[in-house]
């Protein structure tokens, strides 16, 4: 059990020195902005950081809000855009297996969003097994509060930030997802399918609907995988 | 109830029905799917190039077709600001932030010209 202090302690100092997180929590500051445009309370914009964690899932959620758009359309179209977090809890958690039973688990996929999922990836693979629970504790941890402290941040400075500067904090989190992605693109197949998920996306936005980002995984995906497995199947 | 609906409760509520409960499903499940799953297995490596693209298809889509403010930025300079950040990292140092830095300082930098011209 000390030992599990001392590696929530490291997740901790991991989340502080992630330049991961610094981007993440200046996207919770563009949240707190448009929570503030949408005239959407300080707290529940709060509370949607802790029970939701997902930027694009709480963007929807205000944006629809602030339309007045009928909850049960917002609950499907979170739904929806949020069918995206399966693949990623689904990838991370073999790494954050262990045996302190399923309830960890649960409560560690509540964690996963595009950022921590980014940063576990790189960071857990190296640890123990049994270090790497209370580190992604640690480091999910900071992430999150310091997406609240940023979200107060955001819905405090709306209103004062030059125009160009609000633009800037919207623009964010695609560069810094893809800057993420290219870092943790070790093998061709992670290569492949970063670069098919990028040219279909436009594709699909087009003619995909409303499920066009599934569409974009799937297919890109697949294609990645299949092409990598060619290429093993010929080297042997 | 109707006060429910109407009153200042209703964002909180909003907040758990519409957004929670919609995301936590697909956690939940995904915590059942991957109980047998082993770290090395070849569909693991699948079920990641699905995540890794369907990631890079939100970059795409919030770059192209943004729904918010950012589409006054003009195309050009949104293309120009992911070529710049990109370029930074593999050419100059593989910093993530100072990349983000680089990339920013197109976007802000055509906002405003943009605004001003």
């Amino acid at each position: 059990m000390a030992r599990d202090g001392h590696w929530v302690l490291q997740g901790m100092r991991a989340g502080i020195r992630s330049q991961q997180g610094y981007v993440l929590w200046a996207t919770f500051v563009g949240f707190g902005g448009l929570a503030h445009d949408a005239n959407f309370p300080l707290g529940a914009a709060l509370l949607s950081t802790i029970l939701i964690w997902a930027i694009p899932a709480q963007v929807l959620l205000i944006e629809g809000y602030g339309a007045g758009t009928p909850a049960a359309v917002i609950a499907l179209a979170v739904g929806l855009s949020s069918a995206r977090l399966l693949p990623l809890v689904v990838s991370i958690l073999p790494l954050l297996r262990s045996r302190r039973g399923i309830a960890a688990q649960f409560l560690a996929a509540h964690f996963v969003a595009i950022g921590a999922w980014v940063e576990g990836m790189r960071l857990l693979p190296p640890l123990t097994a049994e270090a790497r629970i209370p580190f992604f504790f640690g480091f999910a941890g900071t992430f999150v509060t310091g997406g609240l402290i940023a979200t107060v941040a955001g819905f405090t400075l709306a209103g004062f930030l030059p125009r160009p500067l609000a633009l800037g904090l919207l623009f964010l989190t695609p560069i810094s997802f893809l800057l993420a992605l290219a870092r943790n693109a070790r093998d061709r197949v992670d290569v492949l399918s970063l670069i098919f998920g990028l040219a279909l996306a436009p594709l699909f936005a087009v003619y995909g609907g409303t499920l066009d980002l599934l569409w974009t995984g799937l297919v890109g995906g697949t294609a990645a995988w299949l092409v990598h497995r060619l290429r093993k199947r010929r080297w042997k | 109830m109707s006060a429910l609906f109407d009153g200042a409760l209703w964002p909180y509520l909003l907040v758990v029905l519409a957004g929670f409960l919609p995301t936590e499903v697909w956690r939940s499940l995904a915590v059942v799917l991957a109980r047998n799953l082993d770290e090395e297995s070849e569909w693991l490596i699948y079920v990641r190039a699905v995540a890794t693209a369907i990631v890079a298809g939100v970059v795409a889509r919030l770059v192209l077709v943004p729904g918010g403010d950012l589409v006054t930025v003009p195309l050009g300079v949104r293309l120009s600001a992911v070529a710049v950040g990109l370029g930074f990292f593999f050419f100059v140092r593989r910093s993530l932030l100072l990349s983000v830095i680089a990339g920013e300082i197109v976007l802000i930098g055509g906002a405003w010209w943009y605004a001003a011209h």
